[in-house]
Order: C-alpha cells, then sequence, then structure tokens
C-alpha cells in the first residue's frame, strides 16, 4: 500500500511499548490526511515515545503502527520520505553555517523548494551565513522547522515544536504551520503541553496522560461537550452521581460540576435534587484538559 | 536513492572531521621526518610521536564521529532521514573507517617510503613496522564498535583507557617474540611465520570486532 492508497495520514492499533519505568499502553490513534492533531500530554506523559515510535525510532512492543500506508518500523525509509520531523530537543551541526544543512537536504530531497527556503529564513529572521552555535534556542527551532518545512512534506511530525520560544515566535511558527495546510492532503501531529497553541490551529486534540491516551476527538467536539456547572445545593442534601458528570467538587452551599458530555437535562437532573443552577460555563481547552486528566487518573486509581 | 542519502551522510561525517584528519596525518608526517633525520634519540621520540599520531586518531575519531552525534543531539535529524538503523550504522561505520584508514594508510605509506628511500632505518624493521601499526587500527575498531553499539560516553572511555594503556604491553610482548626481534637489524625484509600468523590474527580481530558491532546493532530497538 503506498502513500496515495489510504485516507490516513497515520494510525497506530493497540501499540505497547514498555521501559523499565513507563509503559506506553494500548495506543489507538488515527488521523486522516489533511488535518492537524495536537497530542498534549504533561511531561512524561507519552508524547515523545508515542511519536518515536510514529517514526520508527523506537520500536513498539506490539501493536501495528503506518504511516502514510507504510508499516513501521519496517518500511521507515519509504515512509521517511514524505515525513518532516523536528522536535524542540534537535540540535543542527554547530560548527557549521545554516547554509549548510540548507544544501545538504537539497542534496537529498527532490522536492526541496530553494525560493520556498529563502522565504522561510527572512520570515523566521535568519542568516544562512551565521554558524549555528550562535543561535538562539528560538532560532535553533525556526532552522530545524524551514530545513522541514522547504521539504514539503506530506506528513509534519513535530515534538513540542513551541516549547521555550517567546510569544512572537510561537506565532510565527504556528502561522507557517496553518500555511502548510494550504496545500490540499499535507497532515501534521504536533504535541505539546501548551493548550493554547494546539487550540489555535488543531483539527484532532488527543490527551495523553500517563501512556494512555485518555480522549482524542476534533475540538469543536471537546468545547461543546465540556460544561461547567456551577450549583448552589441545600445543606444536608446530596448530590446524585449523574452519567455526563466527571468531577463535583463541593464547598458548603456551593458546588462545581464537570460534564464531559453535557446535554440540558443535566439541568434538570440536578435541579430535581433540589440544587440550583447558577451558571453553566464553556470551558477552555486547558480546563478540559485538566480535568480530563484528573478524571482519568481517578479512574485508573479507583 | 537509499544510498545517496549513505554518501551524504558520509560526506557530512568527512566535512565535520576534516581538521581532525589534517591535523593527525600533519602531525604523523613531521614525526616521520624527524625519525628519519635526527639522532638516535630524536629517532626514537620521532617514532614514538608516529605511533601516537595514530592511537590519538584511534581514539578521538570514534568520539567525534560516532558519540558526539548523541552527546550534541544530532541523532534525531540524522535519524529523521530517509535511513534505516542498520544503514546509518553502515554510513557510520564506513565513514569512520575511511576517515581513520586514509590518514592510517597515507602515514604508514609514508613511512614505508622513508625506509625504501633512506639509509639510516634497516629495511628489517618493516614487518615489525606493519604489526605495530595495525596495533591502532584494531584499537580503533574496538573502541568504534563499543561507542556505536554502548551509546555512551562510559563505554568509549572504558575502551579507550583498556586500548591506549594495552599498547605498551603488547609492544613489550611484540619485541620479546625471538623470531621477530632477530631480523630488525637485517638490511632487508623477513616475512617469516611469526610475523604473518601475528598479521592475521590483527586482520581476523578486526572482522570480527566489525561483524559484532553490526550484529548488535540490527538487533537494537530503540535509537533515540
Amino acid at each position: 500500500m503506498n502513500d496515495l492508497a489510504t485516507d490516513l495520514a497515520f494510525e497506530l492499533s493497540g501499540v505497547c511499548k514498555k521501559y523499565r519505568y513507563f509503559t506506553l499502553e494500548d495506543i489507538h490513534l488515527k488521523l486522516p490526511r489533511g488535518q492537524i492533531m495536537g497530542l498534549i500530554g504533561a511531561n512524561g506523559a507519552g508524547k515523545s515515545t508515542t511519536i518515536r515510535v510514529l517514526m520508527g525510532l523506537v520500536h513498539q512492543d506490539s501493536g501495528e503502527v503506518r504511516v502514510l500506508g507504510h508499516r513501521m518500523p519496517a518500511e521507515q525509509v519509504a515512509a521517511k520520505w514524505d515525513i518532516g520531523f523536528a522536535s524542540e530537543d534537535m540540535r543542527l551541526y554547530d560548527s557549521l553555517t545554516l547554509d549548510w544543512p540548507m544544501g545538504f537536504m537539497r542534496s537529498i530531497y527532490p522536492n526541496w523548494d530553494g525560493a520556498y527556503a529563502q522565504i522561510l529564513l527572512k520570515r523566521f529572521g535568519l542568516r544562512a551565513e551565521q554558524k549555528m552555535k550562535g543561535f538562539s534556542h528560538g532560532q535553533r527551532v525556526k532552522a530545524s522547522l524551514l530545513l522541514v518545512l522547504a521539504r514539503k512534506p506530506q506528513l509534519l511530525v513535530l515534538d513540542e515544536p513551541t516549547t521555550g520560544l517567546d510569544p512572537v515566535a510561537r506565532h510565527e511558527i504556528l502561522r507557517e504551520l496553518t500555511g502548510v495546510m494550504a496545500e490540499e492532503g499535507r497532515s501534521i501531529l504536533f504535541s505539546s503541553h501548551n493548550t493554547q497553541d494546539v487550540e489555535q490551529i488543531s483539527d484532532q486534540i488527543t490527551f495523553i496522560d500517563r501512556g494512555r491516551i485518555i480522549d482524542s476527538m476534533d475540538k469543536e467536539t471537546y468545547l461543546d461537550r465540556w460544561r461547567r456547572l456551577r450549583l448552589e445545593v441545600p445543606l444536608g442534601t446530596e448530590l446524585p452521581p449523574l452519567p455526563g458528570i466527571v468531577g463535583v467538587e463541593r464547598q458548603g452551599r456551593l458546588a462545581v460540576a464537570t460534564s464531559n458530555d453535557f446535554v440540558p437535562d443535566l439541568t434538570h437532573a440536578y435541579e430535581n435534587t433540589g440544587a440550583r443552577v447558577q451558571s453553566i460555563e464553556n470551558m477552555t481547552l486547558e480546563e478540559i484538559f485538566v480535568a480530563n486528566v484528573e478524571h482519568s487518573r481517578e479512574e485508573v486509581e479507583a | 536513492m537509499t544510498s545517496s542519502v549513505i554518501g551524504h551522510l558520509i560526506l557530512k561525517d568527512w566535512r565535520l572531521n576534516r581538521r581532525l584528519i589534517s591535523l593527525c596525518i600533519g602531525v604523523g608526517l613531521i614525526a616521520l621526518v624527524i625519525a628519519q633525520y635526527g639522532g638516535q634519540v630524536v629517532r626514537l621520540l620521532g617514532s614514538v610521536w608516529f605511533f601516537v599520531s595514530l592511537c590519538i586518531l584511534g581514539s578521538m575519531l570514534p568520539a567525534s564521529a560516532i558519540l558526539n552525534e548523541r552527546k550534541k543531539q544530532t541523532l534525531a535529524f540524522v535519524m529523521s532521514l530517509p535511513v534505516s538503523s542498520v544503514q546509518y550504522a553502515i554510513a557510520k561505520a564506513l565513514s569512520t573507517s575511511a576517515m581513520f584508514v586514509v590518514p592510517w594508510l597515507t602515514l604508514v605509506i609514508s613511512a614505508l617510503v622513508f625506509i625504501e628511500t633512506g639509509r639510516s632505518i634497516p629495511h628489517g624493521t618493516i614487518p615489525m613496522l606493519l604489526i605495530v601499526a595495525m596495533l591502532p587500527l584494531v584499537a580503533f575498531c574496538l573502541i568504534s564498535a563499543a561507542a556505536l553499539v554502548g551509546e555512551s560516553e562510559g563505554w568509549l572511555m572504558a575502551t579507550s583507557i583498556l586500548c591506549n594503556s594495552s599498547y605498551w604491553l603488547v609492544w613489550y610482548l611484540l619485541a620479546r617474540i625471538a623470531s621477530l626481534a632477530a631480523n630488525w637489524t637485517r638490511p632487508v625484509a623477513v616475512w617469516n611465520s611469526t610475523a604473518l600468523t601475528i598479521l592475521s590474527v590483527e586482520l581476523g580481530l578486526i572482522a570480527s570486532i566489525v561483524g559484532l558491532a553490526l550484529f548488535l546493532q540490527s538487533r537494537k530497538r530503540d535509537f533515540i
């Protein structure tokens, strides 16, 4: 199966990878072509391991990985021609100028777009003749991204590309990533623990925690389904467990219920117990992520 | 197309290590000239410096070409290219070997030319020169294999210390082999069975180390 024979940019099915102190458990994840997926997780949640399995850099113990129709890691060489990978901790060769990796990539990839590379140099404020040991963290990330973007790969896999960047640099990078999607069929997987970045550009959002995917759906569905209900509850009244409620915090007469599947009937259900619904609030992606992680951990510990 | 990527990786390593290679060739050639034209003590110093330049290259090249890729976090960049881990190992083995063998051959051939054309060193030293010059090549293969498979500075340092501290012992043991020592001062090179056996053992060691390193690399499951 080649890259044109599938509508999926990648698919992970039942992927497990065990280390001494960390296990990636039963990962199921897929991204249709032409979409951006944001992979959100706390530090050590398994984002980088998932990405490395996807890239064939780490071999899964079990499960199947397909990227652009290629089985990984067996067909990683064929797949990597169409994957652009950059990570926050990736370094280039400090003793050389940026010119060198640009020429290196041009000599390897027939799709290298020299004119676009020059445009990116200007947009990112980089100098091709500057030695890379003088680059700041932001410049290093931008240089890595330039090398990936100018290749015009079908799939961009970016491991925390915006971590440690100032707001201007983050904006420049996110704008460039959005621009990539103007070309049909290109896809992006990008990991971050910054929910704002992910919310800004992603179509699909996946939460990962302690080596497990705890939720994965499109951004609008998250924002539609998750609500926070502020309640006033008479003293002595217990709130019953209701379907779609993942957490309740109570202090005296006041309670805050968090729903991951909000429907108007929830309001009536609470009112029937004697509680008064003071407000129903939308939640930010960050709040949804934190609530999701807490709920998932409670479930695992129970 | 993948073979072209391997070729680019080899050229990249040459570019990054060309200063070290040039420096070792330069030091080795100066040492040879000193060994050729100086007095007895200076000649001894020149010979020692000649071998030291090969030993230093054998230790520093694996650190610079193999371990630095991991230490300086450039491995992720290389492994994002369309190559597998085994192809990466092959590219590393080829580039690092070539980067050692070219200066090694340059210096050994230069030494042979100096012996052939000069009058001060008898031709009987040629078998011993080749046997002793093969030692840094064996050590280089061992240190490179440790760096590639062990992936840590600890393994590289331990192997490097072990190899570099063993040269003197091996030289001493070689000097005690009567069938070799007896021929040093002869005007012609004597290729007796002892010399040929030692050279064969050295070549066999190199082949075993390279084969084992590639086998172990092919069994790895994690590369970054």
